[in-house]
């Protein structure tokens, strides 16, 4: 939810809720301010009805008057002075009315009479009416106007966040550009300016360390490797060797090979995790998974391993170099774990691509593949090639996905 | 050929030089930055090896100071960066080749004797070895003038052997260099020994001899008779 929908959300709630308050009180004062200004009217008409007894010694004649009714009535028992609410009926209009009444008393010769003086209340009403549409009018005029300038004016104050929201969005250490931060009239931007300004500084500076750290860790190991390397080949020349020193030539030959392998995936696995190998381009995978089979081609039919491939004509973008490894991996696996005459089946569609292969009889448990060197006891590979797949899958956005059905184990890359 | 090793690893070093002496090859070498200068100033080389990483200096500026001096000398930077970044300002600057550490020296010595190749204006584009004639363009190969027909990789596995010619070369190091260090083949190398069948077959169906030897299990020897 957006903030100002929020914050409008709020407001309106609040807005009405008083509204309806402040409109049940008003209405409330305005009709009783009326029903006393009637009541004094009232008041006024018993006041004048008493002075003419007292003056004339006579009850007064009474005519029917626009909207108001004098009833006198003799009566026997004391009258409680009060005020009504009553009904008034028009004579013209031939229709009940709201009316309100006030029945008072007044002794003439030893006989008491009920004064009752009812006078219709309509035209108050309408006042009411009047003035509450008047009054709410406004209140919705106001409450528009209110609208459209808080939409206005929010989106103007929060335009530098908008600003730095999109710096981030595009910000990559690997770029190197470091956040400037734009000067605003408000306070609180100016410091997460400042903030962000100095968070990418630090992140940009983390990087170029690690990136440091990555190859001369690099250097460093890969230094004495070299040297064990090339001493082998010159060892090598040297000169002719028993079959017992062959065999362990050999293995020395092999176990320097796993090292490099091993020394080298554990960098790569470094460097994709730190996302220091961005170099995205657009991939064209069939041509790219095509050419990966065909490189196998010799594993494949020197372990009698059948391919077959379905692939359709499907491009992405992506660091063509990660997307390499990722499909080295599963390819390599699909081999490396199979048996003779296996088969091994790879699926290119617009939406994944599945390498589906024949291997061991039993579902393999991917959370403990995906662990750094998890291999099987036979296997000469490094431990680390689905750990590395996991990690492509997740530096590019893809998801990696494991199945075991029919005794066919597939992994499948959902893009 | 002549060739000047700049690296600052005395044991890399050292195997490197001895590796490429002999066989009417010179191979001197510098053990850091300003030897390395001196050297490039007073003489020509056929091919420098070049560490990027040097105690005093990068090699990177080795390499700017010989395009200055618009020095022709072939250039092929070793070095244990990996990344991606130094293999193109590597080639920007107008290096020859780039090859990470570690190396076989088989390898290192194949890309040294292509970029020679390349450099070398002698108006021949034809590598000659006693009965052997490879047109290096069009990859033909003609033994006693007769044209053989190789597959890719056992094209590329005559130029390997010959540019390691009486040197055994390890199987390992074969591996790498048919299908490069991505594809983990270590496993296995009956491919290899299929490959050097072929090869062989092929040559001697041809009349040419039988250069070929296996060497200890371990590897095999192009070994010029």
């Amino acid at each position: 939810m957006k903030l100002f929908t929020r914050y409008n959300r709020a407001t309106t709630m609040l807005t009405i809720v008083v509204m309806l308050v402040l409109g049940v009180i008003y209405y409330y004062v305005i009709s009783g301010i009326l029903t006393s200004q009637v009541d004094r009217d009232l008041e006024v008409e018993e006041q004048e009805i008493f002075e003419h007894v007292k003056l004339n010694h006579e009850l007064p004649v009474v005519y029917p008057s626009n909207h108001q009714f004098i009833y006198l009535t003799p009566v026997k028992s004391p009258v409680k002075r009060r005020f009504i609410d009553t009904q008034y009926k028009d004579p013209d209009e031939n229709a009940m009315e709201p009316a309100r009444g006030l029945i008072s008393s007044v002794v003439l010769n030893s006989q008491r009479y009920q004064i009752r003086v009812v006078q219709s209340t309509v035209e108050t009403e309408d006042l009411i009416r009047v003035i509450f549409m008047i009054t709410a009018g406004v209140i919705i005029v106001l409450l528009v106007v209110l609208q459209v300038f808080n939409r206005m004016i929010l989106t103007k104050l929060w335009q530098p966040f908008y600003t730095v929201l999109n710096q981030l969005k595009v910000f990559s250490p690997s770029n190197q550009t470091i956040l400037d931060h734009a000067t605003s009239e408000i306070d609180e931007f100016n410091d997460l300016n400042k903030a962000v300004s100095t968070m990418s500084a630090r992140a940009v500076d983390d990087y170029i360390q690690l990136k440091t750290f990555t190859e001369n860790a690099a250097h460093e190991m890969m230094t004495p490797v070299a040297i064990i390397n090339s001493k082998l080949d010159s060892l090598l020349q040297t000169d002719e060797f028993t079959q017992n020193q062959s065999v362990l030539l050999k293995d020395l030959y092999d176990t320097v090979t796993r090292l490099t392998r091993l020394n080298k995936s554990m960098l790569l696995l470094t460097k994709i995790e730190n996302r220091l190998i961005a170099d995205e381009q657009v991939i064209d995978l069939k041509e790219l998974i095509d050419g990966l089979l065909h490189q196998f081609d010799e594993l494949f039919s020197g372990l009698e391993i059948s391919v077959t491939a379905d692939l359709t004509e499907h491009s992405i973008k992506a660091s063509r170099f990660l997307v390499e490894v990722l499909f080295n991996n599963l390819i390599g696996n699909a081999i490396r774990h199979n048996h003779r005459k296996g088969h091994v089946h790879v699926t290119l569609t617009q939406a994944y691509a599945s390498i589906n292969n024949t291997g061991k009889p039993s579902a393999l448990d991917m959370k403990l593949l995906s662990k750094r060197f998890q291999k099987s006891a036979e296997s000469e590979g490094t431990g680390l090639g689905l750990a590395l797949c996991k990690q492509v899958c997740e530096n590019c956005g893809f998801k990696l996905q494991y199945d075991f059905t029919d005794e066919q184990h597939t992994f499948k890359v959902i893009f | 050929m002549k060739i000047l090793v700049i690296e600052d690893q005395a044991g890399l070093r050292e195997s490197i030089e001895s590796y490429f002496t002999g066989d009417g090859n010179v191979c001197e070498s510098a053990s850091d930055y300003n030897t390395a200068i001196a050297k490039i100033n007073l003489y020509r080389y056929d091919c420098i090896v070049l560490d990027i990483t040097l105690p005093d200096g990068s090699g990177l500026e080795i390499l700017k100071a010989l395009k200055e001096g618009r020095h022709a000398d072939g250039v092929l930077i070793i070095s244990a960066k990996n990344s991606l970044d130094d293999r193109l300002n590597g080639l920007d600057l107008g290096a020859d080749d780039y090859l990470t550490k570690p190396f076989h020296l088989s390898e290192l010595k194949a890309r040294v004797a292509a970029i020679v190749r390349r450099k070398s204006f002698d108006g021949s584009n034809s590598l000659i070895f006693n009965e052997i004639n490879i047109d290096i363009f069009s990859k033909e190969v003609k033994i006693n003038k007769q044209a053989i027909k190789l597959t890719r990789k056992e094209y590329d596995l005559l130029l390997y052997f010959l540019a390691n010619k009486n040197k055994v070369v390890s199987k390992n190091a074969i591996a790498e260099h048919l299908w490069g260090d991505e594809i983990d083949i270590a496993d296995n190398f009956d491919f290899i020994y299929s490959h050097i069948k072929n090869l062989r077959k092929k040559m001697t169906e041809a009349g040419g001899k039988d250069y070929i030897s296996a060497a200890y299990g371990i590897g095999y020897k192009f070994i010029d008779q």
